[in-house]
């Protein structure tokens, strides 16, 4: 058989046990590094527990975006649609709690069906989509809160305690990584990420999966929302401000290919969310500017993309 | 024959995943117009784009005069003695006769940084007049002149400076009596000036009347070179479509009768700018191939009955009455589609084989409406093994496979997905002949077992080895129907598809 032999000079990173462990080595090292660095302040009880408590809303909102950069897409939406949802969540928790929450999920759960709306059905990228979202849901926002923030009901801080924001986000994760595992969601999401044309072929409903997709996101952000609203009690209008691009890093922290596909892994979303928090967490106490840390998260962002992109799919967004 | 001009060795151009001209070795004389030939997408205008600059080669090299060439844009050509007049509007707009005619060359009339226009202007008239083209004139923009003269002025710009190989792309479809007798009459004096013209056309009385020799190529391979002399336009044709009578795997039985009963049935099926009003039945049990030039639109007719195409009209049905209208019902009505385009439409490259045999089986997959990664795992293994592709394991990812191996992995996925109906386009291009024997082997089987194969093909001989009927589309149009039978001859069906 003539079978042609394929040039095999991959550079080292790009072979798939590097890809795979150096999120992990990265994570450790972060730790290590800032351990060191804070003499240990870093994990001292109290710290991590703050850690942690900083941690949820961003895990949360990562399992959508996670969802939606599987099959190849993007969003930019998240920090506005976090506002608008933390709006409908603190007015409607005057009345009752769970139709806050209720609140909260639909409102986006709609704005996630206009960016997957736009995206397939008006065929424009999602890169575009989502940033036209984020900027208008902002003005929504800034709208809702021009005279004074909007004030949650007044007990809603009650809920502001570890047992229930924990169980709230490891109840949040466990459901949606069994359905992406469990459903053949994921092997779906992954396949329209690595080739759309050829998924349809294989009998995917890729419109309709995107659309849904992009619900999800929405409503998974309305769930994060939630921990928002109970943390800070109201919302201003720059709240989520920057959230999208802190879930891009977090993700790209652990390990997820910026144009999904088939090298995606559930796990990259818990890692990424906290090699982020630690390292974030780490510059502040080490006292370093919020602009230099800005500064630094974004060279980290640079250098990660351009190392591990995947060159062979091509940079599609879709 | 005298001696050689241009050689070229091993010439090997990708574009991503297509493999656009596969180690082409050819030599180009002395005094000589040599024709490329081939169908669409055979990698002609591929090939005469990488001698003169317009792409870079993969691999292999161009000699010259026994000095290697290797030109980075077509200017760089120019220089290196290669020029080239290209199949669409080579000349820009917005500029002047001239300025078009040295475009890029601009150098050669300025001095001390300061061009010297009018130097260049009346060279280029000089040029314009020599050619007999007085009616031209140099200063004048470019978008006075209607597409034939823009055609010649073009012919000007890439003959004036005398290159030893000059490359014409199917000009000659832009051009009126006027403009072919110019260009011909330049093309023979290149090669009554011992240098090399290189000629690529469609029209086949065309090229024996002007080429010396003829090399056809087909798939981005070169078949054959043939001197015109020796050879009539239907020899011609026949190279360029392709056939391989060396067939001792195909089927042997003749005479076996095919059950009544219609699986599938298209009627009044269109897709525009493909193909019209087809009526199309394809039994249980049968083999149905259908054959014709790879333009013909018989490779939308096979996207058609499986719901893929968009705009199709006409409807698709089965047996029990559903009608078929998108993949996804296609698929869960026991349709199966390999098709032509197997690295973007068949596969999805970039993942593992373990996914692209399970993903039209994820439903059937699970238990208790529960997927097991391990179910999917052994699924994937079991025919990815019965089909015996050759892999490291079933996580390997397909983009790493061997084109033989990828169809065994589009086949294993149907075959586990245990479709009654199977739709395979060009089921085995670029597949060397051992895998070949395999699929004609498993198509034997399937048939044999009850289930239906629509086979569409370029391939005459793979045509009469395997079907039991056989529909020859010409034009967008069905142009004849013949049964399974040993006397029939490839030039019959030759004769329905050109």
């Amino acid at each position: 058989m003539a079978e042609k032999k394929k040039e095999t000079n991959i550079p080292i990173y790009q072979k798939p046990w590097f890809t795979t462990a150096m999120p992990i080595i990265a994570f450790v090292f972060i730790c290590v590094l800032f351990a060191i660095l804070t003499q240990g302040r870093l994990f001292a009880g109290g710290n991590i527990k703050l850690l942690l408590s900083q941690s949820y809303m961003l895990l949360i909102a990562s399992t959508g975006v996670f969802m939606v950069m599987s099959m190849g897409g993007l969003d930019f939406s998240q920090g506005s649609m976090l506002g608008v949802c933390s709006v409908v969540i603190c007015f409607l928790s005057k009345y009752n709690i769970v139709l806050a929450v209720l609140g909260g999920v639909a409102a986006g759960g709609c704005i996630g069906f206009l960016n997957g709306w736009f995206n397939v059905k008006r065929k424009i990228t999602s890169f575009i989509v989502t940033i036209c979202m984020m900027y208008l849901f902002r003005g929504v926002v800034a709208y809702a809160t021009t005279k004074s923030p909007v004030y949650g009901a007044a007990d809603i801080t009650k809920y502001n305690n570890i047992q229930f924001t924990l169980t709230y986000t490891v109840i949040i994760l466990l459901v949606a990584f069994l359905i992406f595992q469990y459903t053949g969601l994921g092997s779906r999401l992954k396949a329209i990420g690595a080739g759309e044309t050829a998924a349809r072929y294989a009998g995917i409903r890729v419109d309709r999966t995107k659309i849904l997709v992009y619900v999800a996101a929405g409503c998974i952000t309305g769930l994060a929302a939630f921990i928002n609203s109970v943390k800070v009690g109201s919302v201003t209008s720059t709240a989520g401000n920057q959230l999208e691009t802190q879930i891009m890093i977090a993700l790209v922290l652990g390990g997820m290919p910026v144009n999904g596909g088939a090298k995606v892994r559930f796990y990259n979303i818990i890692l990424g969310v906290m090699t982020y928090k630690i390292l974030t967490a780490g510059l502040v106490m080490l006292g370093i500017s919020t602009q230099m840390q800005q500064l630094l998260l974004g060279i980290i962002f640079l250098v990660e993309v351009a190392i591990f992109s995947d060159r062979k799919t091509g940079m599609i967004v879709k | 024959m005298s001696e050689v001009l241009l050689h070229a060795e091993g010439i090997d151009k990708n574009f991503g995943i297509t493999h656009a001209i596969d180690h082409i070795t050819l030599d180009f004389y002395k005094g000589e117009i040599h024709a490329l030939i081939g169908e669409n997408g055979s990698g002609k205008s591929t090939f005469t784009s990488c001698l003169t600059g317009i792409y870079q080669k993969d691999s292999g090299t161009f000699t010259l005069n026994g000095r290697q060439i290797n030109a980075h844009n077509q200017v760089d050509g120019n220089y290196q003695g290669v020029a080239i007049v290209v199949q669409e509007l080579g000349t820009l707009s917005g500029l002047t006769v001239a300025e078009n005619i040295f475009l890029g060359k601009e150098d050669e009339f300025t001095k001390h940084g300061v061009k010297n226009s009018r130097a260049m202007n009346a060279k280029a008239q000089e040029l314009l007049n020599s050619y007999g083209f007085d009616y031209i004139k140099a200063t004048d923009p470019i978008d006075k002149y209607n597409f034939e003269d823009r055609k010649l002025i073009e012919i000007v710009k890439a003959t004036h400076f005398k290159p030893q190989v000059l490359v014409v792309d199917e000009t000659t479809t832009a051009l009126g009596e006027k403009g072919r007798k110019e260009l011909f009459r330049v093309m023979h004096s290149i090669r009554d000036d011992g240098r090399c013209v290189i000629f690529i056309s469609h029209d086949l009385e065309e090229v024996l009347e002007q080429a010396d020799n003829i090399s056809v190529l087909r798939d981005g391979e070169l078949i054959d070179t043939v001197a015109s002399k020796d050879v009539t336009a239907d020899d011609l044709k026949k190279l360029m479509v392709g056939r391989e009578m060396n067939g001792k795997y195909y089927r042997t039985d003749y005479g076996e009768s095919v059950p009544d009963e219609v699986v599938l049935k298209g009627e009044n099926l269109s897709v525009p700018g493909e193909f019209e009003g087809l009526n199309i039945e394809l039994h249980k049990g049968e083999i149905l191939g259908i054959g014709g030039l790879s333009e013909c639109g018989m490779h939308e007719v096979g996207k058609a009955l499986f719901g893929a195409s968009f705009d199709r009209k006409g409807t698709v049905t089965l047996e029990d009455g559903t009608q078929i209208n998108d993949i996804t019902t296609a698929i869960s009505h026991s349709i199966a589609y390999a098709s032509k385009d197997r690295d973007n439409e068949s596969l999805v490259l970039n993942d593992t084989i373990e996914d692209n045999i399970c993903l039209p089986s994820l439903e059937d997959l699970k238990k208790n409406h529960i997927l097991h990664a391990k179910d999917m795992r052994s699924f994937a293994t079991k025919y990815a093994e019965q089909m015996s592709t050759k892999m490291e394991g079933v996580t390997q990812f397909v983009s790493a496979l061997s084109g033989g191996n990828k169809q065994k992995v589009v086949l294993a996925r149907w075959i586990g997905k245990d479709s009654d109906i199977v739709i395979l386009d060009s089921p085995t291009r670029g597949i060397d002949v051992k895998v070949k024997a395999d699929i004609y082997q498993m198509m034997d089987d399937m048939r044999r077992s009850g289930k239906s194969i629509l086979m569409i093909s370029e391939e005459i001989a793979e045509l009469m080895g395997m079907a039991d009927r056989i529909l020859i589309m010409k034009d967008g149009r069905v142009n004849g129907e013949f049964r399974r039978n040993p006397d029939i001859k490839d030039t019959d069906l030759i004769a329905r598809m050109v």
